[in-house]
């Protein structure tokens, strides 16, 4: 069989691959075969029946070869009934008719029949004007209905707060069912009755318990299922629609925002566009409300007298620039520290650092506020094999194998879970899922294994994994430097015995070994780590023992293989990729190094200080003692992502100048000096890189608000205030220079940066031989701790991002709540509802109690995004994580009884 | 007296449902026979050189089908007898399995050993309870005598079956919505390809065998192809039951050699019609099938002659429809039918069977018009072939044959607002005052 066939669709003749359906051939040919039960990620069904087309094959001899006309022509043998386009694979030679009689009449028959039951109240519809069935009813069916019984009508049903089921309109396409089931994992709807009487609804008809990630209303193509926050609000046409990149995770979705004026009306996917296409999660879809709230801030704000005071922006950039030279003047440099940036565009990281090196001469700057450790900034690029080219998404969805470290996607990450999900659920993607609770993706409906692993255990199972596989034999085919380094790291991982494994990370080794095996021999194969690892007190140590795993698994090694890091943010990757670490430059570039650091240097015209700055967990405890004076939080809300509040706290009532850039005025922004009041993702423009190191332009949907400015706008004010020579006129400047000066991102070109942009790569990978050092052994077990393990992270409707802000997610995440395990709660003598008090090294929160199974016995599950929750009062994590004490609160909650 | 030839032989013989009863005749002779010399290659071609075809509906040559099964595969295969007899008229197999159930067993375990599947399923349709009561017996005592298990006949085939009760579809009668049903999910048809031969039960390969079709199996395989087809025309080789319902003297089930022509079926067998009454169609093959005229009732009972009339043999569900009967009462009826078991995956039949069934109701009690007698053909060509599975089809061949041979009654309804058969008149405006108040 050959690979290709050659098909003629109507009168465009073309070659498509062998196994395309033939209405991706039409497609292909620019025929338009319409659909509406076919879904560009679900399995072809045939229901629907509106893509019936005529078929035809070559007529052949016994002995296979065509039958030829008179006029030469193979004769076609039609196939005797019309056939769905949407489940028939093209074959070579065959013929489909779109417009014959006969494919022409069963299409508007069938058009007949889907609106038999319609009802036509499309005037009120929410999704009239970009219906399928309106477009297809104009273009396909009579301008008059043969139908004049009686409709068979449903009631209409609120599905929990974002669905809104108008069933009258229901095509029973299955969209909707299947797309919750395959991708989103959740099962949450269903069909109920049969025949005409089919109606989609929750399985119990009760609200539907799931992401509410609205993607049932985005696959429907009538408008059966529509968007309760959107209902009525606008008709499409009125809208002004522009894609631009999510700022909710790393994961980089395009939304399509509909606006209205300066309102943002809704946010959609887009089908074959942008790395999710028509794939929202809840964020996605319903947390662009921030951008409208009324506490935005409208004016830059300056301390005097002790209050913040409104100012003109030209002030408050003289002001900042004025005590900037000043404090730069007393105490040198080194006492100014730049923190935050991962949620800027990659043009404003740029000029953020730049600011920092070039005009104000210091090296400490970072992003990453939350980390506990000293990482190097390196350090997270080479777990991910440096800069080796990363699997789209697209194409993860074809491994065999993706192993989950230690962070629950669902709140992280949405879309690289319903990726995970679909991976599993249509190609055979095995998961192995290691997480202390039993996440979404551990459950059982995904057939994947699940680690259990100990709070505190990441490192030693880490360890056990690598292990376990050199003792399965190691890579398949390793390179050189690769065997030449083994003998040394299996050395050092000797202590590391299948008992101190299973002592310390609380998995069998069993599992483990079967875990690592399957990795090891899985053809294609993911690894996916994220804030977990990265902000762990042991986050060095995690990092490299992450390396280690994708060395000797192949996963850094074998082809369409990746280990991939998930940021905390939506440009995390682009803050490391720009320099917003204390240790690198644009591009990795370590600044100790002379030769490498010359370019910048020429470029900027500006000596810069060979040595690396602090990090951020140094620059937070230098700033509490006073050894830094100032500090420039660009979008941080520094007060909740410090790893210790208190640090925090007395850093700001220390240091002489406070600037902050930020939407909202911030509990940071309220101890600063200097506020700049910034612009939202939607209201600029600039390129973000997503965790695929994908550089995608996010677009600009409004204007900015009023008195807010672009960030790269307030840095370079400064810059010059400071007597910089910056004179970029649009971030396409910036990029400019970026491109021209870092490594990795040379030869990209800013216009050409649209949504689904390049993946940078860097064509020299770092040395195997340095990625394999060896490991520390265990330290001497533990005795019996007290207390329990604080287990953090985001849950699905609160990411610690400021959608909080809007009305919406914070309501879907009701109260904040300590989760325990119903047999911790018993021997704490609480009950669901009753308060807990938690008390750390550094202070003690109080919540309400939530039993919860999914928690193992020995630890406390706390969100830590809610916006009362203050995670950070309890102290910063020390070794192996943190430890707080835990006791019925004091304050009776209910009094009487 | 005997009532057929092969199946129906000795169905009235007392106690055959007992295992000593059946053996005392030849039971699984036959079983012990091929698990002993004959490969299952040679049983599947003895099956083909028979010219069994599919008793269901379809009438599929079973020996191709069973040749479909990979040979080499290192999935399970399943063999599932489709027992779900739902179709309108039909009520064939019921009797078979109650009276007879050892040889529905002892054909499954031949058609399992040609296969080679292990595992074996009857999927019963819901209301034959007390035939799964029946049948588990027989399993229960088939076991205990060694035929079913790890070690059938002391061979080292091993074999295991079960029964299933279905929840009331129709389409669970489909065989790829009857392995849904099976599988525990919504009873709704699957997209062939793949076929149940290549991927079936839980994705395995399948053979979905309707209950009188593994019936004949042991009868074949015991004396032979060429004996089978001394019954039946060339290319309809052997016998069929036939259930006749209707105002016939002798309704109920007989055994017929195909090829039978249907006026002789309904004289001699049944007795001709009762009180004087005469016929005015007679739908052959259960309510799917297009109905044949008074006129056309000299035509065979055999799968060709039936297509060539315009109709299909089916299930062999004979439905009388005498004069006295009005015969768009009588369509509304069964298009009432489909739009009730209408899955609803595939739009043509969902929304097609209920406005004809609506234009039909409206029709029945006098408010019809001119133009709905074209509408209602009209609207079911649009679900012939358009539609999923062949329910769609079912429900639109009735409908087309009915005008097609009896235009002028149609007609009559409109012009005069009531049947041209008013017998049950009454009865009509009652159900339909009914119809309003509710």
């Amino acid at each position: 069989m050959s690979a290709t066939c050659r098909v003629r669709i109507d009168d465009h003749a073309i070659e498509v691959p062998a196994g395309t359906l033939v209405t991706d051939a039409a497609r292909m040919a620019e025929t338009h075969i319409p659909i509406f039960c076919s879904h560009q990620k679900l399995p072809p069904l045939g229901a629907c029946r509106i893509c019936v087309v005529e078929i035809g094959t070559p007529k052949r001899e016994r002995d296979g070869k065509p039958v030829l006309g008179p006029d030469g022509e193979p004769v076609i043998a039609w196939m005797p009934k019309p056939q769905t386009a949407c489940t028939t694979t093209v074959s070579d030679g065959m013929v489909v008719a779109t417009r014959s009689p006969g494919a022409v009449k069963a299409r508007q028959g069938v058009m007949e029949f889907l609106l038999v039951n319609h009802p036509l109240d499309c005037p009120v519809c929410d999704e009239g004007g970009e219906c399928q069935l309106q477009d297809l009813a104009f273009a396909f069916g009579h301008d008059f209905s043969r139908m004049d019984e009686a409709k068979r009508t449903f009631v209409s049903e609120d599905l929990g707060p974002v669905v809104k089921k108008e069933a009258n309109r229901c095509i029973v396409c299955m969209r909707c069912v299947r797309y919750c089931d395959e991708i989103m994992g959740d099962d949450a709807l269903t069909a109920h009755q049969r025949g005409v009487h089919t109606e989609i609804s929750s399985f119990d008809r009760q609200p539907l318990e799931c992401e509410q990630c609205g993607n049932c209303i985005e696959v429907c193509p009538v408008g059966a299922l529509t968007a309760l926050p959107y209902r009525f609000k606008a008709r499409p046409w009125d809208l002004r629609q522009h894609v631009t990149i999510c700022p909710s995770c790393s994961n980089g979705c395009s939304v399509r925002l509909g606006v209205r004026g300066m309102e943002i009306l809704r946010a959609r996917g887009t089908e074959h566009r942008g790395v999710n296409q028509e794939y929202l999660c809840v964020h996605g879809r319903f947390g662009y409300e921030f951008v409208q709230s009324a506490e935005r801030l409208s004016a830059p704000l300056v301390r005097a007298g002790g209050a913040l005071a409104p100012a003109s922006f030209d002030e408050a950039v003289a002001l900042a620039a004025t005590h900037l030279r000043a404090i730069a003047g007393a105490h040198g440099p080194g006492a100014i520290a730049f923190l935050g940036g991962e949620t800027l565009n990659l043009e404003e990281q740029y000029l953020l650092q730049k600011l920092a090196r070039a005009v104000l001469g210091t090296p400490h700057v970072d992003a990453r506020t939350r980390f506990t450790a000293k990482v190097p900034g390196a350090a997270l690029l080479r777990a991910t094999g440096g800069g080796r080219p990363l699997v789209s998404f697209d194409e993860a969805r074809g491994a065999r194998e993706a192993l989950v470290l230690f962070d629950d996607l669902q709140g992280e990450s949405p879309f690289a879970q319903a990726v995970l999900i679909q991976g599993q659920h249509q190609r055979g993607l095995h998961l192995t899922v290691a997480h202390a609770r039993r996440v979404k993706l551990a459950r059982p409906k995904f057939g994947g294994d699940w680690l259990a692993v100990k709070p505190g255990g990441e490192l030693a199972l880490l360890h056990g994994l690598t292990r376990a596989a050199l003792e399965a034999g190691g890579p398949e085919a390793p390179p050189p430097e690769l065997a030449a380094a083994r003998p040394a790291l299996e050395a050092s991982l000797a202590p590391w015995t299948a008992e101190a494994v299973e002592r310390a990370s609380g998995v069998s080794y069993a599992a483990i070994r079967a875990a690592a095996a399957r990795l090891r021999s899985a053809q294609r194969k993911l690894v996916l780590f994220g804030r977990a690892v990265a902000e762990h007190p042991q986050a060095v140590a995690l990092l490299q023992a992450i390396e280690h795993l994708g060395w000797v698994t192949g996963a850094l090694t074998a082809e369409r293989s990746f280990v991939m890091y998930l940021g905390p943010r939506n440009n995390s990757q682009g803050a490391l990729d720009m320099g917003l670490t204390p240790d690198c430059l644009p591009g990795y570039v370590p600044v100790a190094d002379a030769a490498r650091r010359k370019p910048f240097e020429q470029q900027w015209g500006a000596a810069l200080a060979p040595a690396p700055g602090m990090t951020a967990p140094e620059i937070l405890a230098a700033a509490a003692d006073g050894r830094v004076r100032a500090l420039w939080i660009a979008g941080d809300d520094w007060l909740r992502s410090a790893p210790d509040r208190a640090l925090a706290m007395r850093a700001l009532e220390t240091a002489d100048l406070v600037i902050v850039s930020d939407l909202f005025l911030t509990e940071t922004a309220k101890h600063a000096h200097v506020v700049f009041p910034a612009s939202a993702f939607a209201e600029k423009e600039g390129v973000v890189v997503n965790c695929e190191r994908r550089l995608q332009r996010s677009a600009r949907a409004l204007s900015p608000r009023r008195g807010s400015r672009p960030d790269w706008e307030i840095i370079q004010s400064v810059a010059r205030a400071l007597g910089a020579a910056w004179s970029y006129r649009t971030v396409e400047d910036v990029y400019r220079e970026i491109a021209r000066l870092t490594p990795g991102y040379q030869g990209t070109s800013y216009a050409t940066l649209l949504p689904l942009g390049p993946q940078w790569s860097s064509p020299g990978a770092p040395a195997v031989a340095a990625a394999l050092t060896p490991v520390a052994a265990p330290g001497a077990p533990a005795g019996r701790a007290d207390g329990l393990s604080l287990l953090s992270g985001a849950t699905l409707f609160l990411n610690d991002t400021v959608a909080d802000r809007g009305t919406l997610l914070p309501k879907l995440a009701k109260a904040a709540r300590a989760f325990l395990h119903p047999a911790e709660a018993r021997s704490l003598g609480l009950g669901e509802g009753d308060r807990v008090e938690l008390a750390g090294p550094g202070g003690r929160i109080e919540l309400p109690v939530a039993i919860d199974d999914a928690v193992p016995e020995g630890s406390v599950f706390v969100p830590h995004a809610h916006p009362g929750v203050q995670l950070n009062r309890l102290g910063a994590p020390q070794g192996a994580g943190l430890r707080v004490a835990a006791r019925r609160s004091g304050v009776a909650e209910k009094v009487g009884a | 007296m005997s009532r057929g030839p092969l199946l129906f032989k000795d169905i009235d013989t007392p106690g055959l449902a007992a295992l000593e009863t059946y053996r005392a005749g030849g039971g699984y002779e036959t079983l012990a026979e091929a698990l002993g010399k004959r490969s299952p290659d040679e049983c599947i071609e003895i099956v083909k050189a028979s010219g069994l075809r599919g008793r269901g509906g379809a009438g599929f040559p079973t020996g191709l089908k069973w040749s479909f099964v990979p040979k080499q595969t290192t999935k399970p295969k399943y063999l599932v007898c489709n027992a779900d007899e739902s179709e309108p008229g039909t009520f064939k197999d019921r009797e078979l399995m109650e009276k007879n159930p050892h040889l529905l067993i002892e054909g499954i375990i031949l058609s399992a050993w040609a296969i080679q599947a292990n595992t074996g399923y009857i999927y019963l349709r819901g209301e034959f309870d007390y035939i799964q009561r029946i049948l588990d017996r027989a399993i229960a005592d088939a076991r205990t005598a060694g035929l079913i298990g790890a070690n059938v006949l002391g061979t080292a085939f091993r074999f295991e079956r079960y029964t299933h009760l279905g929840a009331g579809a129709y389409i669970c009668g489909e065989e790829t919505a009857l392995l849904s049903s099976l599988e525990g999910y919504r009873g709704q048809p699957r997209l062939k390809p793949p076929f149940p031969a290549v991927e079936g039960l839980y994705a395995c390969p399948t053979v979905v065998n309707n209950t009188e079709t593994l019936m004949n199996v042991p009868h074949i395989l015991k004396h032979g192809a060429a004996w089978y087809r001394q019954w039946g025309t060339e290319k309809s080789a052997g016998t069929k039951i036939l259930s006749v319902s209707g105002r016939v003297k002798r309704p109920g089930n007989y055994e017929v050699p195909l090829g039978l022509p249907l006026s002789t079926l309904l004289d001699e067998h049944c007795g001709g019609m009762r009180d004087g009454l005469a016929i005015k169609a007679v739908i052959p093959g259960g309510s799917s099938v297009p109905p044949l005229p008074a006129s056309m009732l000299s035509t065979g009972l055999d799968y060709e002659s039936m297509n060539a009339a315009g109709t299909f043999l089916g299930s062999g569900g004979v439905i009388v429809i005498d004069d006295q009967t009005c015969l768009v009462d009588a369509l509304w009826n069964i298009t009432r039918f489909y739009e009730h078991e209408s899955c609803g995956k595939c739009t043509p039949c969902r929304e097609g069977t209920y406005w004809m069934s609506e234009v039909l109701e409206r029709l029945e009690h006098g408010h019809g018009r001119e133009s709905d007698i074209g509408l209602l053909e009209d609207v079911a060509d649009n679900i012939l072939g358009k539609s999923f599975c062949a329910l769609g089809d079912a429900a639109a061949m009735p409908v087309q044959g009915f005008i097609q041979h009896f235009r002028a009654e149609f007609e009559y309804h409109v012009a005069h607002r009531r049947c041209m058969v008013n017998r049950r008149s009454a009865e009509i405006e009652s159900r339909w005052g009914e119809a309003v108040r509710a």
